[in-house]
Order: structure tokens, then sequence, then C-alpha cells
């Protein structure tokens, strides 16, 4: 059963962060955009942390988040943002929908793994 | 309409976006060097992949420009994995583009990023068709022999004059910020 | 002899007497002067309390008068305050109201940013219309490309053509001036599906570029209206 959830519209990153989560021993799956982050959710119940992008097609990480508290009275799972926006208002803006934490890309695995697992158990 | 303070700092936030996100490695060797024309009538069938940031004042079009070379895929494909060249590049100036705005936040409030598009080269000439307030393009070498080029193009809606802070500190990028 | 000795008895007795007599109102006198003096100090001295508590009363009138026309002041001010009070009252009625309003107010403003905020989803289908429009544009770019090539056999063949005329001699004269005509048509086809690769190409940019303006305009008003609606929910729960 998978630990992990990562959703980026970008083949590049989701094999980066997925296959560094996988290297350090941990269960990943991984989806394309919004829609498929939901999907992805509603199919695997043990998902315990989601970490995703904002700016994607078809939904932003960010109306995912706001579904995954809302449509799919999921409140326990942990979200967390990987993007590269930064502004303030943004980051308000994932406060209010739920979201645990933020990450401006690049990716750096090493300086997230410790909390990741924490994230994840 | 964009002042020539406006025109340096857009400038100065662009050469250290690159040089912060093109190359790989942190230690990599990065010259840029001002160019002339965007369009480099040798390369006519080389591809572009350019983004826009938008804000109620302006919109940035970024181009970034790639050879089709053997240098330019080895250095930039990953070892492991088998992700398209393609994708690694659209990715790279996705950070790119993310550091140009990330330095642009403090000036102008709101700011948008589309998701990054990949055009022929042959587009490039029509850049000037777009009427823009500055348009300027930059050869980049990285390690002496990964050649690629960087132009940036801005329309402004409203007279625009910013003075950009340079002796700002590293971003904080790669850190977990928890809410 | 007796009647000396009752007559000086009788005269010491007289004597004494008056000598008592004399004492007595000698003492009299002095007990009458001390009693008189005494009665006087005492007058004197009731005189002086009676001044003094006719000081204090005068005193005590002035007081009762000074409290009095305090009294009448405090009873303005008390009116004065009273009325203050009555107006305070309805000024915490109005702004009770006006807070009620506010809180009203508040609660449609982050309403409606919430309901703008499904704004994202219009961006969103012009973002599946446009990649829609660039496929179109890449079907136009294929169909040109087509065009180019065949125009470019055309060329070919009109020149085989020019060559077999020319070897045919007098009898392909007629052919000859055909195939140039021909040729000349597929210049000019060449040149006009040049002229529609740069349409093309100026087409493209012009697409992209607006199409991701609007894709980065819708964020950044997403992105506005997402701290709007921050703003709005704090002044509601400020206001509660």
């Amino acid at each position: 059963m998978s630990k992990i959830l990562v959703v980026d519209d970008s083949s590049t990153v989701r094999d980066e962060v997925a296959g560094f989560l996988r290297k350090n021993g941990l269960d990943v799956e991984t989806a394309v955009d919004g829609k498929d982050g939901l999907l992805k959710m509603k199919s695997s119940p043990g998902i315990k942390l989601v970490v995703s992008d904002v700016n994607m097609p078809n939904m932003d990480g960010l109306t995912m988040a706001e579904k995954i508290r809302g449509e799919l009275v999921n409140t326990t799972v942990n979200i967390i943002m990987l993007t590269t926006e930064s502004s303030p208002a943004m980051k308000e803006r994932g406060k209010a929908a739920g979201v645990k934490g933020w990450i401006v890309k690049p990716f750096k695995g090493d300086a997230v793994l410790e909390a990741f697992r924490k994230l994840a158990s | 309409m964009i002042s020539s303070n406006a025109q340096t700092s857009i400038e100065g936030i662009l050469l250290k976006a690159a040089r912060s996100r093109l190359p790989q490695q942190p230690d990599d060797a990065c010259e840029i060097v001002p160019l002339a024309h965007a369009y480099d009538s040798a390369r006519p069938e080389a591809n572009v992949i350019i983004l826009t940031i938008s804000s109620i004042l302006f919109r940035l079009l970024l181009v970034f420009h790639f050879d089709d070379d053997a240098s330019t895929r080895e250095y930039f494909s990953k070892k492991t994995g088998d992700v398209p060249l393609q994708d690694m590049l659209l990715e790279i100036c996705n950070l790119c583009c993310g550091a140009v705005n990330q330095d642009l936040l403090p000036y102008f409030q709101d700011l948008g990023m589309s998701t990054p598009y990949v055009l022929s080269a042959r587009c490039l000439p029509y850049l000037e068709g777009l009427k823009p307030d500055y348009l300027s393009s930059y050869a980049i070498t990285i390690n002496g022999s990964v050649k690629l080029a960087a132009t940036v193009c801005v329309c402004a809606h409203a007279p625009i004059d910013f003075v950009a802070d340079m002796t700002a500190v590293e971003e904080t990028s790669g850190e977990l910020e928890l809410f | 002899m007796i009647e000396q000795y009752l007559l000086a008895a009788l005269a010491g007795v007289v004597a004494t007497a008056i000598l008592a007599l004399l004492l007595h109102k000698l003492h009299g006198a002095r007990t009458l002067a001390r009693l008189q003096s005494e009665m006087n100090d005492r007058i004197k001295t009731l005189m002086e309390t009676n001044a003094q508590q006719s000081g204090l009363i005068d005193q005590g009138e002035q007081k009762i008068q000074q409290l009095e026309s305090s009294i009448a002041q405090l009873d303005d001010d008390l009116a004065r305050q009273l009325k203050i009070a009555g107006e305070d009252r309805a000024a915490l009625a109005a702004a009770v109201e006006d807070k009620e309003n506010l809180l009203d107010q508040a609660r449609r403003i982050a309403g409606e940013a919430s309901r703008l905020k499904s704004l994202a989803a219009t961006f969103e289908r012009w973002h599946e219309q446009m990649i829609s429009l660039m496929t179109q544009n890449q079907d136009m770019h294929a169909k040109n490309h087509e065009l180019s090539s065949i125009v470019k056999h055309v060329v070919i063949v009109s020149l085989n053509a020019s060559i077999e005329a020319a070897r045919a001699g007098n009898a392909g004269r007629g052919f000859a001036v055909v195939a140039g005509e021909v040729r000349a048509l597929a210049a000019r086809s060449e040149e006009l599906s040049r002229s529609y690769r740069d349409s093309l190409h100026r087409n493209d940019l012009t697409t992209t570029a607006t199409f991701q303006d609007i894709q980065a305009g819708g964020k950044m008003i997403t992105a506005s209206l997402g701290s709007v609606e921050v703003l709005a929910d704090q002044f509601q729960v400020r206001l509660h």
C-alpha cells in the first residue's frame, strides 16, 4: 500500500522526486495533474503524504488540495506543495486549503527526507 | 515606457536566475554574453521553449534556445531514468522562470506564471510583432561546450521603473516551510 | 462684778459678733467678689463660646449655602450626564447595527471572493482550447510541409519535362512551353508555401504568447482573490 503520492505534470520532476524517495525505502505513487491526483487518492486509501506541484493543467495543486479536504472529506493526509511559486498570497491560499508545508523548487532530497518520513508515517 | 533602471534590473534578475538554475552542478562554469539578435539564422530547425510571466503592469516572455546536439543531450540527460530530454529541458526552463518570478515578486505584488511551451525557432523574428518595450538576448555557454541562448521580451501596459536589490541573499529554495 | 463680767462678755460677744459679722461680710464680700469674678469669667467664657458658636454657625450656614449650590451644580451635571448617556446608548445601538451590516458585507465579500476563485476553472478551459488550437496549427504546418514537398516534386517533374521536350526537338516545342509555365506556377506555389509557413510561425508565436498571458494572468487574479478571501475571513473573525 503506497504511503506517498507525488503529483506533477513534469515527468522529470515525478522521476526525480519519486526516484529519490523510493531509493530511500519509501512507497511512492505518482499522478500527472490535479484530476489524476484525486483519482489516486480515492483508489489508494493508504496514502499518508501528498507532495504536489501547484501549476498543472486540468486541475492545479491548490484546487486538488481543497477538494481532498472537501469532497474527499480527508483531513488526515498531509499535503506538501513543491513548486516554483513563492508568493505570500499563494502560501496563504495553501494554508487556507489545509496544506501543511511549502517547498520552493528545485527539490533538494537530503534536506527534506527526514521530514517526509515523519509526515508519511 | 520601461526605464533604464528597470531594464538593468530585469537583465540582472534574468542573468542571476540563469546562473543559478541552468547549470546542473553548482560548480559548472557559466558564461553569459549579450547577443545582438534573438534569432540565429544558422540554426533555423532548432526548437525554443517559451514561458510568460504576467502582472497587471506588464507581460514578460522568456525564450530559451537549446541546441539539439550531443553535448547538450549529454549534459542535460540524467544518468538514471529514461525521461525524454525535452521534458528535462521544459522543467529546467520552468525552474529558471520560477527564479525570475520570485525575484520580481518584491517589486510587483501579484504575478502569475504560465507553463512552458515548445515552439520552432523560426517564430523568434515575430517577437518584434508583439511591440515589446524591452527585448534583449544572451548567449550562454556552460562548461565551455554546452551552448544555449536566452531572450527576454517585455511588453509594458504602464510605465515601469524599479531598481532591483541584486545584493539579495541566496534563496532558501529546497527547504520545507511548515505552516 | 458679774455685771462687769456680763458686760465684758457681752461686749466681747458683741465684738466677736461684730468681728464675725465683719469677717463674714468681708468673707462674703470676698466670696462674692470671687463668685462674681468667677461668674464674670464664666460669663466671659460663655460669651466667647457663644461667639465661637456663632462663628461656627455662620461657617455652617456658609457651608450649607455652598453645599446647596454644589447640589444645584450636581443636579445640572447629572441632567447633562443623563442626556449624554441617552445619546451614547443611541450611538451604541447605531454602532451595533453598523457592525451587523459590516459583518454582513464581510460575509458577502468572502463569498464573492470564494465564488470568483472558481474562475480558475475558466482558465483551465481556455488552456485546453489553446492546446487544441496549437494542435490544429501543427496540423497546418504538416499540411503545408506536404504541399511544399509536392511543389518541389512538381518543379522536378517540370524540369524533366523540359529536358524531354528539348530532346523531342520541334515536336516538343509546345510541350516545352507548357513545361515552362508549370515550372513558373510551381515557383509561385513554392513562394506562397514559404510565405504561408512564415505566417504559421507568426501565428504560433502570437497564439502562444496570448494564451500564456491568459494562463499567467489567470493565476495572478486567482492569487489576488485568495488574499482577498483570507483578509475578508480575518475581518469576519474580528467583527465577531
